[in-house]
């Protein structure tokens, strides 16, 4: 297989793109995809001070990296969850790339500075672990954009990512998230704006991006993740597209483009409803903010 | 496994979709047309991530 743009022998073939393409030209590919998205849906101004969510893993390094590379203003912020080994070696991926980069990385410990575990908090509160890892990565990613003085959290979400949860969401037709599902939230109301530039890659792209740059990530799975839901829609997902190439593009941007305006009102309107949480500050439906809630119980370990 | 084989039979002959790994022969990727023989040893990567944050 010979690569698309310079006709040298291919490293990797784009089903989708029904493309091959040699390391440089397939690194320049990648870069201008993140170009046109965050083009596409006005995701960044010039003088915004971006903050990654690094975990660690493939898709937020390559990330950081890209967004380096066309001239972003961008840290990184990296959240130990206290998932035991698999924590520490993330942790080390992450300020390896920093280290070699010269890149600023923000740290911020679950269990020491928050005072919990995923694996245990969740128990104690009674929470799936991702669940109670989501909510922890929100509310924190925010803060610490707040706190540090930043415009945008970008965060590692992928096409695969996407539309595995477009999938749920259209399964139980849960109209609240599909509100809210897409690549750009806009900043307000205590929150930062919140974009997506990978959603243009598939997740075997942001691997393959990070093996041909160099970029050491942790490849194992996280273990509180093993069976969820979540990746069982990702399986499904990819034995359509192993059958027909291109069907999670045309999916989640069809989405976006045919769907999703009809779910924004719904969005909008539990928006209104938002007050300050009695304890932080932050914006909840609640007296009390769902991690306040979480940090309460969960600490009780 | 006996060569010589391509990397899309490999991956067809272990029951993987081609769409959740990538496959890496020394320090570089190859691609599903691509012709592994006897000597060959391959990692093969799974890229598929269960976060939902």
């Amino acid at each position: 297989m010979k690569c698309r743009r310079c006709k040298a022998p291919a490293v990797i073939d784009v089903r989708r793109h029904n493309a091959g393409f040699c390391r440089d030209c397939f690194l320049h590919h990648c870069r201008e995809q993140v170009r046109k998205t965050i083009d596409d849906f006005d995701m960044l101004q010039s003088g915004d001070r971006v903050l990654v969510a690094v975990s660690g893993g493939k898709d937020s390094l390559a990330l950081w990296d890209i967004l380096r590379d066309l001239g972003h203003d961008v840290d990184g912020l990296y959240l130990g969850l206290g998932i035991d080994e698999y924590s520490d070696v993330s942790g080390v991926y992450a300020r390896k790339y920093a280290d070699k980069t010269g890149g600023k990385l923000v740290e911020i410990d679950l269990p020491t500075d928050v005072g919990f575990d995923i694996p245990n908090g969740s128990r104690v509160a009674r929470r799936v672990p991702c669940s109670a890892c989501g909510l922890s990565k929100r509310h924190l990613f925010n803060q610490g954009a707040v706190d540090g003085g930043y415009d945008v959290v970008a965060t590692g979400h992928n096409l695969d990512d996407e539309a595995a949860v477009l999938f749920g969401n259209v399964l139980r037709w849960s109209t609240e998230y599909l509100g809210r599902q897409l690549p750009v939230l806009p900043a307000g109301n205590g929150f930062v704006r919140k974009v997506k530039p990978l959603v243009r890659l598939g997740e075997r792209e942001t691997a393959a991006y990070c093996v041909l740059s160099g970029i050491d990530y942790q490849v194992e799975e996280c273990p509180m993740a093993a069976g969820n839901r979540h990746l069982g829609y990702k399986d499904a997902l990819n034995a359509i597209e192993d059958q027909s190439p291109g069907s999670k593009h045309a999916f989640y941007f069809g989405f976006l483009e045919k769907a999703s305006p009809l779910f924004t009102p719904e969005a909008a309107a539990e928006q209104e409803q938002l007050q300050q949480c009695a304890r932080c500050g932050t914006p909840t439906t609640s007296e009390v903010c769902a991690f306040c809630r979480l940090v309460e119980r969960a600490s009780q370990q | 496994m006996a060569g010589p084989m391509r990397v899309h039979a490999l991956l067809e002959r272990l029951e993987i979709n081609r769409e959740s790994v990538l496959v890496i022969r020394g320090d570089t990727l190859v691609t599903g047309d691509v012709q592994l023989g006897d000597e060959d040893e391959v990692e093969i990567r799974p890229v598929v991530s269960g976060g939902v944050a």
